[in-house]
């Protein structure tokens, strides 16, 4: 049935727009503290890989996902220690970390490529509701991480704009000298939301792995998903509510290759339908540095530069 | 009364000379070390790997022409984001625009092969390999000079599809690339005329030279001309550079197309050299990524490049190597690299500061 | 050091027996690379008193004040509070002993309401955040000291003024018995720092101890009720009362020498019109910023600009400079249209530039002396550095530039020679011999040498027969340097009046914006 496709597409959106959602939360309470985290593809491959060898040896999907979040945190902390405490050029030290990430996941990867994992995520079940037409399989029909990175989603979005600490967040990425003068700790809070985007980009990674992948194969799990999910916090303003629209908006393009493999749909060649959600994203992108939008956008003022107090 | 300690970081006036090179290979070193430390704690031997990587790449005289052969490419792509790095501008899809580089290279040989002779196809294969390297880079390349578009996320995405379409080249069925007809796709090798032959048996072709000799060109024109000129003020000061009547706009989209097409270039020498062909196994070397390494290392110092690019192939080919020598998985030589370049950020705040400690209150006399 | 007769009998400290000090330094050394700004300084203030510290630019006074409130540390003596010893490692600690500075720049996040900015930081906020009471609790402090504010207003509409009171709002609401005031007239009108002295009167009577940081003779003396003057990072001198200094005393203190504190004016004005400019015309974003400008600077004449900050300055001399096309209207350079036609074409015409922001726009900081020498040259393909060479050398001991030769990186220049670097630039002529000088805020920041060294080289120029336009926030330095001066106030000329004749209460007032008469 033809119209099956469309809502098997948007279910498929709406799940692959999980990994969006926490990749793209993860690098927004970074940025918003003021530090560019550009390892985050680097750090979704290593969680995904530290979440699969957890999983498999253990039986535990629970211990994977934890694993692969702390995994995410870690090496985001090795970017922390460089751009904050270091003053390192946050750009070259994101780069680094994909670098040395995307080796070490393949490293460690190695002795189980091309493996299935022992243990997968499941779907929740939500019985007769699943079988609505239309909305059934797309709202019903997720698992538990997908339903839990928009409960996060709308609570960093609270925490963010209706919370004290939220202001101080908020304030250390546009001002930091102002913060400073006004006795809070600048690196401690830069270094918390590091780690914490850290947490969540890990949380993404083992999610792709052990609910959307679930086998190893080098260099393709991830597939540049992170640098997606950094548009898309540019996309989504840095405010997390927009997020989980621009996400399900790109998952549609990152899952219409395989929908249209599926049904065999074959009048577009395969690459051209692999290139679609970069393209797409890249449009995005040019479409939003347009003089008249960029002004609505809110992009924190000293995002990038590492705070040094004024030491004559 | 307790003094609490505290760390202050002192901006340093000057640099002194030993740091900026004791810093760099210290950073090396540690990286090495902590390598090691990583191999053994997940059971493979540290020396045995070190051992084959350093041995195969830089002991044998096969393996340093082999390692030297390698550099070419790497130095290319090292110029490419070091040109751009040192405005400010971060080409990361140096990868992309090789892919097409090779992609433009190839067609030319294919296309022209034929019907040219050797002294004008190996030019034009060149040429055209750095033309395309140019195109890929120019829509982020105009985006950034007119409307700001951050270039690191455009030029990357840009390289994902690069990527599709090197596959899309490859595995289509009918591709003008591809051998017509064959069981595996392979891409089709470009007739002679469009090949240099390499020194001896190794992989060290002439466009070593050629491109150890553009590195050197690059740097006189940044260094003395009134092009180079512009790029300085504009890399220190924007607004010096609009005070004086010098646009922006235009020197940005000229240094990045140049960006491109040298990284164009390399993937252009790689068609005329060891590859010489459309090779999907490309998509898995991050020659590209490695240039971008090499650059953030040397500073955006040209023949810093030239150095660290020929380091850097001796620890690729060697690492290459491992995959037959030892089960060591290869991606550790990818790991070093990253590690090294972490290092080295790590060691930049001792070359830029002065770090001590200081109690936090003096009493009086 | 100098001991002077002016000492009061009160000394520098408090003489034990009365309450102790609200806040006191003593022996206070502190270095930075190459320069001792701190001498073994002694400074209190007591609860209820204004006490300023004066001096000139780079006498020590904010490295001081940066002390007293934490953002800095001592490297031997000691800080007291109401007597008993402290240590100030952060300005957090500053806060918690009740002592706060309000910056020459503010610390204010724009795009924060002024609520959020006066509670960034504080302690005692729950959790949550409830707008309508945060606005509430931050107008009861505003209201307590008669400084009104608006709580919902976005900090970046504000004007200076406004954003000035929020400072001190925040400072009060955070608990601050001990105000510093970094330089807070600087950026006022005559009538707003009337305002500013009602306010600083009001928390004087609450038991606040003000600290004013100041280069301003003629104010502070009329707010303070004890002057230390600091000069090269010692104490030279303490002064008490107000309005009873003599204040021919306290410069003599400040600098050391007896300094000609009145006007240069000798004007060699010939008819010829060197910069005409017509109906000037700037929208920025839907924002007039420039609105129907006329007016035109003579050969050997010098006119001067006056305004608060923020009033079109920067757009004007940019707009002049080819910098910026205006959206209406023209400017002529020794008689040719340059408008439109860019930077380069301008200066072709003869005009020179010297603008406000001079390490970051005049001069290319990571770039040396020579090569700063031929950004606003013709250059050719390969640039020719030898045949400049001489003429930078003959510069540098012309201008009495304080370097290492041509070589020198012009970051590494102290404020006052990176000026002279400039000026050296700009008067020596580029791409055409200098006719116009435009110059931007030319002494700020300067030493007292530095300013004079400035002045005399502006005034020679003009006596050269060169037509200066001078755009400066300094209402001093353009009321003895200028032949005729005009107000610029929201981006139109309000006000024009000969220098000779020139009334401060007249032109202050133009500069906030009421109307007076004669306008021309």
């Amino acid at each position: 049935m033809n119209e099956n496709i469309w809502v098997l597409a948007s279910a498929d959106s709406v799940a692959i727009a999980t990994t969006l959602i926490l990749a793209a939360l993860g690098a927004l309470f970074t940025e918003r503290s003021g530090v560019l985290n550009l390892g985050i593809e680097g750090i979704l491959l290593t969680a995904a890989i530290s979440s699969f060898l957890a999983a498999d040896a253990s039986g535990s999907i629970w211990l994977g996902l934890l694993i692969g979040s702390l995994a995410g945190a870690l090496l985001a902390g090795i970017h922390a220690l460089l751009s904050v405490v270091l003053r390192a050029n946050q750009i070259v030290a994101g780069l680094a970390l994909v670098i040395f990430g995307t080796g070490l996941a393949n490293f460690l990867g190695k002795p189980v490529e091309g493996k299935t994992v022992t243990t997968i995520i499941h779907p929740l079940s939500f019985g007769a509701l699943t079988d609505i037409p239309f909305v059934g399989p797309i709202v019903f029909g997720q698992d538990i991480i997908t339903y839990a990175s928009i409960a996060i989603a709308i609570l960093s979005s609270l925490y963010l704009f209706r919370s004290r600490p939220g202001l101080e967040l908020r304030a250390t990425g546009d001002d930091p000298a102002t913060v400073d003068s006004q006795g809070l700790s600048v690196a401690s809070i830069r270094i918390r939301y590091t780690l914490f985007g850290g947490l969540l980009v890990g949380l993404g990674g083992s999610w792709l792995m052990l609910a959307q992948s679930a086998a190893w194969h080098q260099a393709s799990t991830t597939n540049g998903i992170g640098w997606i999910a950094l548009a898309l916090v540019v996309f989504a303003g840095w405010r997390p509510l927009r997020l989980i629209f621009g996400a399900v908006l790109f998952g549609f393009t990152l899952q219409l290759p395989f929908t249209l493999q599926a049904e065999q749909i074959t009048f577009v060649p395969s690459a051209l339908m692999q290139m679609l959600p970069y393209l797409a994203t890249l449009v995005a992108l040019i479409a939003l540095s347009r003089p008249s939008t960029r002004n609505k956008l809110g992009a924190p003022k000293a995002l990038g530069t590492p705070f040094v107090r004024d030491e004559r | 009364m307790r003094s609490p300690i505290r760390i202050v970081f002192e901006q340093r006036n000057e640099t002194p000379k030993y740091l900026s090179t004791l810093v760099p290979l210290i950073s090396v070193i540690a990286a090495l070390v902590a390598g090691a430390l990583f191999l053994l704690a997940t059971g493979y031997s540290p020396i045995d790997t070190y051992s084959n990587m350093l041995s195969d790449g830089f002991t044998s005289s096969r393996g340093i022409t082999d390692t030297l052969g390698l550099s070419t490419v790497l130095i290319c792509t090292g110029i490419s984001a070091a040109f751009a790095f040192q405005m400010n501008l971060y080409n990361i899809g140096g990868e992309g625009q090789l892919y097409l580089g090779m992609i433009g290279g190839a067609w030319a040989g294919l296309a022209l092969g034929d019907r040219l002779p050797s002294f004008v196809m190996i030019p034009t294969v060149l040429l055209l390999g750095s033309l395309a390297g140019a195109v890929w880079i120019l829509i982020p390349a105009y985006v950034r000079s007119r409307l700001g578009t951050s270039e690191i996320v455009t030029t990357l995405l840009l390289t994902y599809v690069a990527a599709s379409l090197v596959d899309h080249f490859v595995y289509s069925p009918g591709s003008f690339f591809v051998t017509k007809n064959s069981a595996f796709p392979q891409g089709r090798l470009v007739p002679d005329s469009a090949s240099l032959t390499a020194f001896g048996d190794t992989s060290l072709y002439p466009t070593f030279f050629l491109v150890a000799l553009l590195a050197l060109v690059l740097y006189w024109v940044v260094k003395r001309t009134e092009y180079g000129y512009r790029i300085q003020v504009i890399a220190d000061s924007p607004r010096a550079a609009h005070y004086a009547g010098i646009n922006a706009n235009r020197t940005t989209l000229s240094v990045m197309l140049i960006s491109g097409a040298l990284s164009g270039l390399g993937g252009a020498a790689l068609i005329v050299g060891p590859f010489g062909r459309l090779d999907p196994g490309i998509t898995l070397l991050g020659y590209g990524y490695a240039g971008i390494v090499i650059a953030a290392l040397a500073r955006n110092n040209f023949s810093a490049i030239i150095v660290s690019g020929i380091l850097f192939a001796g620890l690729r080919s060697g690492g290459d190597k491992l995959q037959i020598s030892t089960d060591t998985p290869i991606h550790i030589g990818v790991m070093l690299q990253g590690a090294i370049l972490l290092f080295a950020l790590g060691g930049e705040a001792f070359r830029r500061y002065h770090i001590h400690a200081v109690r936090a209150e003096r009493t009086a006399q | 050091m100098t001991n002077t007769s002016h000492e009061v009998a009160k000394g520098p400290h408090h003489e034990s027996g009365a309450a102790p000090s609200a806040l006191s330094a003593h022996s206070i050394v502190k270095r930075f690379p190459g320069v001792l700004a701190n001498d073994s300084v002694d400074f209190d203030v007591l609860p209820g008193e204004v006490h300023t510290l004066l001096g000139e630019n780079g006498a020590g006074k904010s490295t001081l004040a940066a002390m007293l409130c934490g953002l800095y540390q001592p490297d031997s003596g000691y800080i007291t509070r109401n007597g008993e010893r402290i240590a100030l490692s952060s300005p957090r600690a500053g806060l918690q002993h009740g002592i706060a500075m309000v910056h020459q720049h503010f610390r204010l996040v724009e795009r924060f309401t002024v609520a959020e900015n006066v509670i960034l930081g504080s302690r005692d906020l729950s959790f949550r955040l409830n707008r309508s009471e945060l606005e509430d609790r931050v107008c009861a402090v505003a209201e307590s000291y008669g400084l009104p504010i608006e709580p919902g207003a976005t900090v970046g509409d504000l004007s200076v003024g406004q954003r000035q009171r929020v400072e001190i709002v925040k400072a009060l609401y955070q608990g601050a018995e001990i105000l510093l005031l970094d330089e807070p007239t600087a950026v006022l009108v005559p009538a707003e720092v009337e305002k500013l002295f009602e306010n600083v009167h009001a928390m004087t009577q609450a038991g606040k101890s003000i600290v004013f940081i100041s280069h301003k003779l003629g104010e502070v003396v009329e707010i303070s009720d004890r002057v230390t003057v600091l000069r090269n990072g010692r104490v030279t001198g303490h002064v008490s009362g107000r309005g009873t200094t003599d204040t021919k005393e306290l410069a003599r203190l400040m600098v050391g020498r007896d300094i000609e504190l009145s006007t240069q004016r000798a004007s060699h004005a010939t008819g010829h019109e060197v910069l005409q400019i017509r109906d000037l015309s700037l929208n920025v974003g839907g924002v007039s910023v420039l609105s129907d400008i006329s007016f035109n600077v003579h050969a050997g004449e010098m006119v001067g600009i006056a305004g608060v900050a923020g009033n079109g300055q920067r757009e004007l001399a940019d707009t002049i400079a080819g910098l910026i096309s205006p959206t209406s209207g023209s400017v002529a350079i020794t008689g040719s249209m340059s408008t439109d036609r860019g930077p380069i074409h301008a200066r072709e015409l003869g005009l020179a530039y010297v603008p406000e922001d001079r390490l970051g726009m005049g001069l290319v900081p990571s770039m040396s002396i020579l090569d700063n020498l031929l950004l606003t040259r013709d250059r050719r393909i390969v640039v020719d550095r030898t045949s400049v060479q001489p003429e930078a050398v003959r510069l540098i001991d012309q201008f009495e530039i304080k370097a290492n030769g041509p070589e020198h990186i012009a970051r590494k220049l102290s404020g006052g020679n990176a000026q002279k670097v400039l000026l050296a630039r700009e008067l020596s002529g580029g791409r055409s011999a200098t006719k116009l000088l435009v110059v931007c805020s030319p002494t700020r920041g300067l030493d007292v040498g530095a300013i004079e060294t400035v002045r005399a080289l502006l005034d020679d120029a003009r006596s050269a027969g060169q037509a200066i336009l001078l755009i400066s926030e300094d209402l001093d330095e353009v009321m003895s340097l200028s032949d005729r001066i005009l107000v610029l106030y929201r981006g139109s000329i309000v006000h024009e009046t000969p220098g000779e004749s020139a009334q401060l209460a007249t032109v202050g007032a133009a500069m906030a914006g009421l109307s007076t008469e004669g306008n021309a």
